[in-house]
């Protein structure tokens, strides 16, 4: 009796580990990417690509306030846990000279998968290496920018309308420039609307990743700052602290002084939301990402309008959006590459538009529909026209980290000048430029 | 049976080896191996994300530099402020809890349990949760100060004055129960015939509290104090939680500086001297402070 009971024990255990070896067999890659809407859009884009060819993707979605944490980690350490990250423009740099992304030319020849077939702003940003040259290390995945979403419903109230123009002398609608931004922030900052206080403009305040300086160069490259002397690069004395980029950061203290509600001090994408979503304010600053959410949750009255960045002395808009790269660890790269010859279809590429991922792939962007497909698709072109990114560096961690330091205590905790910021912010990157050779 | 013919010829010590053996060899792999390895990376210019560089011999460089910096310096006040000011109000309150709670009284217990449920709490989720206390807008840590006197909307995380003052009363409020317990038992040790024969000789309470109750529960003090302020030298989830140590640096303690110099910025042979020096520091506080207590001890 009891060998039998040991016998039916190891059949059982003989065939869970048969079905567990089975299981581990199947094809499947790992996707790494941030925890927000997009990524949702993508796992359901992505079921169309395991039907076809019967490979399983898993998903590991981070937080963004732990993304590049997570991920860098992930890279620096060689980790196998991801066969494709969906990274951030900045780490192309790194991922191509620490040599963490497989470099995909040669894949892109023999799969006939042109970049002159996705929007060049996206392909210099999210792929090439060292930046303009012929090296692709990612496929643009994600278009997107920053940018504002405002109250529409408010604005056309007609009292409101009328007291505007009376204050102001000119129309309540899409700030033409950041003075007009600022009118019409401070213009709602404590107003009484519905019964309820609401306030001016849930901006970039975050201390602790890059929000205050994703915040902070939309308002610096609006008044025309430049990193470093176009002739003389990582010469930034005169260009980076300007009296333009003062006068931009300036004005980004007094736009959170006068406009952002209280408790705004360390904000970023979804304390920018919920501030806008909670009816707190009238306009919010993110990142496109955000926009098919936004719209689709428009409910009780609130009608939302969206616009480009808007410009001062130049039009220009903080770049966001990534690429899709294959990780060099990986050990299922011919997976992953089967997956990036998919993603790159112009048909897969509609989809993922279809579905609220931001496509940068030509056929989409040119498509005579494309500019009334949603409200904020013109937005969103007329942004990637006009983008600028942070410094792409191997080391943008590194610079990342004084400019969030010493913009969040000027803006926020009101220490020192700008003038005095930006100077300490040059100090700092002039050592890890010079740690890195390049100076 | 050769086994045991083998272990009969040990010695006492030998059999002692064998027994703290893996102990030992656990400790140098773990502790003292990464101590010698972070004092060797100390003295060059390695950088752990830039592969295939070859770190080089820098002396003191980092050193100097680490020394000389005035943000650094900055963190460091922000750190001694923030351990002051802890410790002073965890003494106080954690001493007058358990000189409260030394008494017999109903609910007793129910209070005791009560009171030490912030300390069994993720420092983490602490830090979490108090963001949203201190909300200005719903929070409401604002609505009950508010309630006493109205101060208006003030914005504890955001405002470089206050934002200390928000460190300092998250950890207070985690903390002093764990001062209280240790002062309690310092308490309950404290013979009652002391008590007896201060009455007898006509000592009045405070007399009593001040050359009996006080003398008797220092050391316990003391060392819940020397727990509290290694601790809080170190202190880093609950802050990145509430503060992510802004507005500005206004909150970055040491150990939030020396965390995003070393896994952010990958500055690892600059960080290794930075953690040299804060290992130095709080190495050379602890003991003096005990030193100290043991001659309180010895009195």
């Amino acid at each position: 009796m009891r060998g039998k009971k040991m016998k039916k024990i190891m059949i059982l255990l003989f065939v869970s580990l048969f079905s567990f070896s089975a299981n581990s067999n199947a094809k499947s890659i790992t996707l790494g990417w941030a925890a927000w809407d997009p990524a949702n859009a993508l796992q359901e884009l992505t079921k169309e690509f395991t039907a076809e060819t019967g490979i399983e993707v898993n998903f590991e979605f981070v937080p963004w306030p732990n993304f590049a944490d997570r991920m860098l980690n992930e890279l620096n350490n060689k980790g196998k846990t991801f066969d494709l990250l969906i990274g951030d423009s900045q780490w192309i740099g790194s991922g191509a000279v620490y040599g963490h992304y497989v470099k995909l030319n040669d894949f892109f020849d023999k799969e006939g998968i042109s970049m002159n077939d996705f929007s060049p702003a996206t392909v210099y940003a999210y792929s090439t290496w060292p930046k303009g040259s012929k090296n692709y290390y990612a496929l643009p995945a994600m278009g997107d920018a920053l940018a504002w979403a405002y109250r529409k419903d408010w604005f056309d109230r007609p009292e409101l309308k009328s007291e505007f123009k009376k204050k102001h002398g000119y129309d309540l609608g899409v700030p033409a420039n950041w003075n007009q931004l600022h009118d019409m922030c401070s213009f709602f900052q404590g107003r009484e609307i519905d019964g309820q206080k609401r306030y001016g403009a849930a901006i970039n305040t975050e201390r602790g990743s890059e929000g205050i300086t994703m915040g902070v160069t939309a308002a610096m490259y609006a008044w025309g700052m430049e990193y470093e002397n176009p002739n003389k690069p990582y010469d930034m004395e005169g260009y980076f602290n300007s009296p333009k980029a003062v006068e931009a950061v300036e004005f980004y203290r007094k736009l959170y002084e006068d406009c952002a509600p209280p408790g705004h001090s360390d904000a970023y994408m979804v304390a920018n939301l919920d501030a806008y979503k909670s009816g707190q304010v009238a306009f919010q600053m993110n990142w496109y990402a955000f926009w098919p959410g936004v719209s689709k949750e428009d409910k009780d009255g609130r009608v939302s309008g969206f616009f480009a960045n808007p410009k001062q002395n130049v039009a220009a808009a903080t770049l966001g959006g990534q690429g899709i790269s294959v990780v060099k660890y990986s050990d299922k790269q011919d997976l992953a590459l089967e997956y990036i010859k998919w993603f790159a279809r112009p048909d897969v590429q509609q989809k993922w538009w279809d579905l609220g991922g931001y496509s940068c792939h030509n056929d989409v962007l040119d498509s005579p529909s494309f500019p009334t497909s949603t409200v904020y698709a013109q937005g969103f072109l007329d942004s990637m026209g006009i983008v600028k990114d942070f410094w792409q560096e191997p080391t943008f961690v590194e610079l990342m980290l004084p400019m969030q330091e010493a913009i969040h205590d000027y803006v926020v905790n009101g220490k020192g000048t700008a003038k005095g910021a930006l100077d300490k912010i040059i100090e700092e990157w002039v050592e890890v430029f010079e740690a890195d050779g390049k100076l | 049976m050769n086994v045991k013919k083998k272990f009969k010829g040990l010695s006492d010590k030998a059999v002692g080896w064998l027994f703290i053996g893996p102990t030992v060899l656990l400790l140098l792999a773990i502790n003292i191996y990464p101590l010698i390895y972070a004092i060797k990376m100390s003295f060059t210019n390695f950088y752990a994300n830039k592969i295939g560089r070859v770190p080089e011999f820098v002396g003191l460089k980092n050193y100097i530099k680490v020394l000389n910096k005035e943000a650094i310096w900055e963190k460091m006040q922000v750190t001694a402020s923030f351990m002051f000011w802890t410790l002073l109000l965890q003494a106080v309150i954690g001493l007058g809890l358990a000189l409260l709670l030394n008494r017999k009284f109903k609910g007793n217990e129910l209070l005791t349990t009560l009171i030490v449920l912030p300390m069994m709490l993720s420092p983490a989720v602490v830090g979490v949760f108090w963001t949203y206390l201190y909300n200005p807008q719903v929070g409401l840590f604002n609505y009950v100060i508010n309630f006493f006197h109205d101060f208006g909307s003030f914005d504890m995380i955001g405002s470089s004055v206050l934002a200390p003052w928000s460190i300092v009363i998250v950890d207070t409020w985690m903390w002093t129960p764990f001062t209280m317990l240790i002062c309690l038992a310092g308490l309950r040790s404290v013979p009652n015939y002391l008590y007896e024969a201060a009455e007898v000789d006509r000592a009045n309470k405070w007399q009593q509290f001040l050359y009996i109750t006080l003398p008797s529960v220092l050391p316990f003090l003391l060392l819940a104090l020397l727990f509290r302020g290694i601790e809080n030298f170190k202190m880093f989830d609950m802050v990145v939680e509430l503060t992510s140590g802004g507005p500005g640096s206004a909150t970055e303690l040491a150990s939030i500086s020396l965390k995003r110099e070393a896994f952010e910025k990958w500055k690892t042979g600059y960080s290794s001297a930075f953690a040299v020096i804060l290992f130095v520091t709080i190495f050379g506080f602890g003991n003096v402070y005990v030193k100290v207590m043991n001659k309180i001890k010895e009195r």
